[in-house]
């Protein structure tokens, strides 16, 4: 069953239609929330809080919009919210240390060696603004098209183009000043 | 850094190989597993006992609570007897359409002066109106604040108009919260800092706002996409989250051209013509 007939079938009330949506669209939404907060049980509320709010709102949500960038839309929302919350600055930094020796030791298995670049890539982001994160997860980490980009990031397709232009112009100089061992061992 | 290892292709923004490598290694990222969020859901829309169809039921007293009060603020004006027959929605921004008749503003009445060393004569305390004096200009909006400050606080980005290119950052911003952020940019005629030359409203979710009364309504588009454009005079009301009752209300003289982008609903309020507000809210980056 599509999404459209079972956002139908939610909006008249039936419970389980809005819950095969979750369990449709739960693994994006989680991915996305961690990838902006960094501690999967902060991404697991978040992505729990949207697909409420999403419920909540579901009579304002326009007929024919698909329904995964909506749904990460509110996510992104969420996961801002909550950085700006008192105190998480100080949990985050404690946790991001916690967990830096196992991000960024060296694995001597060539098939850990992508994870590991990934797990730095995902460092040299989280060094942009959340904007520039947003905008990057969005495309490359969850693979959206540029049109759901669009969708999900609420811009012009264009607009999405220049600024993602930007913003990997930011990123490429983040790795050259900060990760400059990035992909040096599979290139040379 | 070595230059086999970023080409560049001599502009500023990164190659294809480059972006073709950071999306190969982004598709490697490993994530924890994902919680059985479905689950959570269920259980906690079952715990807060909000099965979708009292919802469905809510939203309909809702609607009517609002009707009611739009009505009623409509009817209880002098001289406005205007039957409400159906509303058109766009995003945050519900319009309702109504007999086209004029609506008066009530001003408000400026308090006798007293004479130098007259103590003054308790008058009669007037007996609060039940609708809110609109107020004639966006300039007397609350929550005046900086762009940045805006920006830090919006929860969203702030677009601003690449068109017309003389235009530059605007002059007075103001943040709100409608029950959702909502923030309202105005640029000034230059040289006459008393008239407002564009205002542009970008409405975050949750925030909401209600019109009533417009002279002309038409359907356009904004990139590609559904937008609406009114003309004036007709009343801006707008309400915090659930609440029936207005924050405030606004005359609105100018036209307006509203659309929706994601979940912002934009609203742009000037005295250009319907081609050129279109072409200003499409430069919004």
């Amino acid at each position: 069953m599509s999404d459209v007939d079972l956002i139908n079938q939610a909006r008249q009330g039936d419970d389980a239609a809005w819950l095969a949506l979750v369990s449709q669209h739960q693994e994006g939404v989680f991915r996305l929330a961690y990838l902006l907060l960094g501690d999967a049980d902060e991404a697991r509320d978040v992505a729990q809080e949207a697909f409420i709010r999403a419920f909540q709102a579901l009579d304002r949500f326009e007929a024919g919009r698909p329904l995964r960038p909506w749904l990460l839309q509110i996510a992104a929302n969420l996961a801002r919210n909550r950085q700006r919350a008192a105190g998480r600055y100080l949990a985050a930094l404690k946790r991001w240390l916690q967990r830096e020796p196992e991000a960024v030791g060296p694995s001597p298995q060539d098939e850990h060696l992508q994870q590991q670049e990934a797990q730095r890539l995902w460092q040299a982001v989280r060094r942009l603004s959340q904007a520039d994160q947003e905008i990057i997860y969005l495309r490359y980490f969850l693979e959206l098209s540029v049109a759901e980009t669009a969708e999900a990031a609420g811009l012009a397709q264009g607009t999405v183009k220049s600024r993602l232009s930007r913003a990997l112009e930011r990123l490429r100089q983040v790795i050259e000043r900060e990760f400059p061992g990035l992909w040096k061992e599979r290139v040379a | 850094m070595s230059q086999g290892l970023w080409p560049r292709s001599g502009g500023a923004s990164p190659d294809e190989a480059w972006e073709a490598r950071l999306a190969e290694t982004a598709r490697a990222f490993v994530y924890p597993a994902t919680p059985n969020i479905a689950e959570s859901v269920r259980q906690r829309l079952r715990a807060e006992g909000q099965p979708r169809a009292a919802l469905v039921r809510r939203g309909w007293v809702w609607a009517a609570l609002i009707s009611l009060a739009i009505l009623g603020g409509l009817l209880s004006v002098p001289q406005v007897r205007a039957a409400v027959v159906e509303f058109l929605q766009i995003g945050a921004i519900r319009i309702f359409l109504t007999e086209p008749t004029p609506t008066p503003v009530p001003s408000p009445t400026p308090p006798p002066a007293t004479p130098a060393g007259q103590a003054a004569t308790p008058s009669p305390v007037p007996t609060p109106s039940p609708v809110p004096t609109p107020l004639t200009s966006v300039l007397e909006l609350a929550g005046e604040t900086t762009l940045a400050e805006a920006q830090e606080k919006a929860g969203f980005p702030i677009r601003l108009p690449a068109y017309p290119a003389e235009l530059g950052p605007p002059d007075r911003v103001f943040l709100q919260d409608l029950g959702g952020p909502a923030v309202v940019l105005v640029w000034l005629e230059p040289g006459r800092p008393e008239r407002v030359r564009l205002s542009l409203h970008q409405l975050g979710r949750g925030a909401m706002a209600e019109k009533g009364n417009p002279r002309q309504i038409e359907e356009t588009t904004v990139h590609g996409q559904r937008a609406i454009w009114a003309e004036g005079p007709y009343l801006l009301q707008f309400r915090r989250g659930n609440q029936v009752e207005f924050d405030f209300r606004r005359l609105i003289e100018g036209h307006v051209l509203i659309w929706t982008e994601g979940d912002m609903t934009y609203r742009l309020e000037t005295n250009l013509p319907l081609a050129e507000t279109v072409r200003v809210a499409e430069s919004l980056e």
